[in-house]
């Protein structure tokens, strides 16, 4: 999760989210350059004695501030459609967890066992315990297994939702009458958590997601317990 | 040596690496570059500052043109940070690769060490084979 008054990313937890931030990186830094030049020539211009009123044509210019910025749209493009083309690669998944929003809370139905299903409600402010995260927590978790690809269909009940979990690099609008789909995959073990990322009524900011990744074999034990 | 605080008085923090990371603000070369944090930012604008320095004060010692040498450093400045950048990051992505492999695999070995699956055993089977 994030940490107090962080504005980058999140640690990645998932590959799709490792390549996002090298490629906000990337992005980062042809911004990061074209400022400076554009500082550069800011100061040049405001330095000059050097005035010119009658240009008629420049071509060698125009064709440098033509050339340039689409070939940096280029180099910009190119990564970024790799990794929306890879997002949308479906792999065979080993679960699919159903995520409904309503207002103002997430219900989850894991459809691959029977009557597995639960609503994850925040937790409120005076039943958090020392070390717990104020408005992130939640009564129940969602349990998963790591180092799977787990598919998850996103819809709501009521209004627009949006489940989104920053570690995991997914963010897919809860919408009624429609399934969207998105595939999630956590290389470790953890606690990721993630809000509610589309405006839907007052209690919008009180509906955490929390996803508990851990060993296949104790998410085995977890699905069992649930049963009795 | 800190003193024992007292009762009425909020307990200070100890500093740690670890404690203070979180309430240090990144240094953000023009507000947006974080060049602590980010793989490769730190050399990448290091060895393009050299560059720039060296192309144009080469430039001013070879035509004693002050506007154009400073012309010369920004474009220096820009051209090689882009290299550094691509090569460092094109190393650094190759690292990850080799180290995600190297991790799967010693957890391959881990697990099926002994058994039908032993990757180890395969191989030698082909080696004798042949």
């Amino acid at each position: 999760m994030a940490a107090p008054a962080q504005l980058g990313l999140q640690n990645a937890a998932s590959p799709i989210m490792e390549e996002l931030i090298a490629f906000h990186d990337h992005a980062l830094m042809i911004i990061f350059l074209i400022s400076s030049l554009v500082l550069y020539i800011i100061s040049l211009m405001l330095t000059t004695k050097l005035t010119h009123t009658s240009t008629m044509n420049a071509q060698e210019i125009e064709m440098i501030w033509t050339i340039l910025p689409a070939m940096i749209l280029i180099m910009i493009a190119l990564p970024s459609l790799r990794i929306l083309y890879m997002t949308d690669e479906f792999n065979k998944p080993y679960l699919t967890l159903k995520a409904i929003g309503h207002q103002w809370y997430w219900s989850y139905e894991y459809s691959d066992y029977e009557d597995l299903a639960f609503d994850s409600y925040i937790m409120p402010t005076y039943f958090l315990e020392p070390g717990e995260f104020r408005l992130l927590e939640v009564d129940n978790r969602t349990t998963l297994p790591m180092e799977a690809d787990i598919r998850v269909l996103i819809s709501s009940q009521d209004v627009l939702h949006s489940w989104a979990v920053p570690s995991l690099g997914v963010k897919t609008d809860a919408i009624p009458g429609r399934l969207n789909q998105a595939m999630v995959a956590s290389m470790r073990p953890g606690l990721y958590y993630g809000q509610c990322s589309e405006i839907c009524g007052s209690n919008h900011s009180f509906m955490p997601i929390v996803l508990e990744f851990i060993y296949f074999q104790d998410f085995e034990v977890w699905a069992s317990y649930l049963y009795i | 040596m800190a003193a024992v605080p007292e009762p009425d008085e909020p307990a200070k923090r100890k500093g740690s690496c670890t404690s203070l990371r979180s309430y240090w603000k990144p240094f953000k070369l023009l507000g947006i570059l974080d060049v602590e944090n980010i793989p490769c930012a730190r050399d990448s604008i290091l060895y393009g500052s050299l560059g720039s320095v060296v192309a144009g004060f080469g430039h001013f010692l070879l035509t004693s043109r002050i506007r154009r040498s400073c012309d010369v450093g920004v474009g220096g400045f820009i051209l090689v940070t882009l290299g550094c950048w691509f090569h460092c990051r094109y190393n650094y992505a190759k690292q990850k690769i080799q180290q995600r492999i190297t991790r799967q695999g010693m957890k391959n070995k881990l697990l099926y060490e002994g058994t039908h699956l032993d990757p180890e055993r395969k191989q030698n089977n082909g080696n004798s084979s042949n």
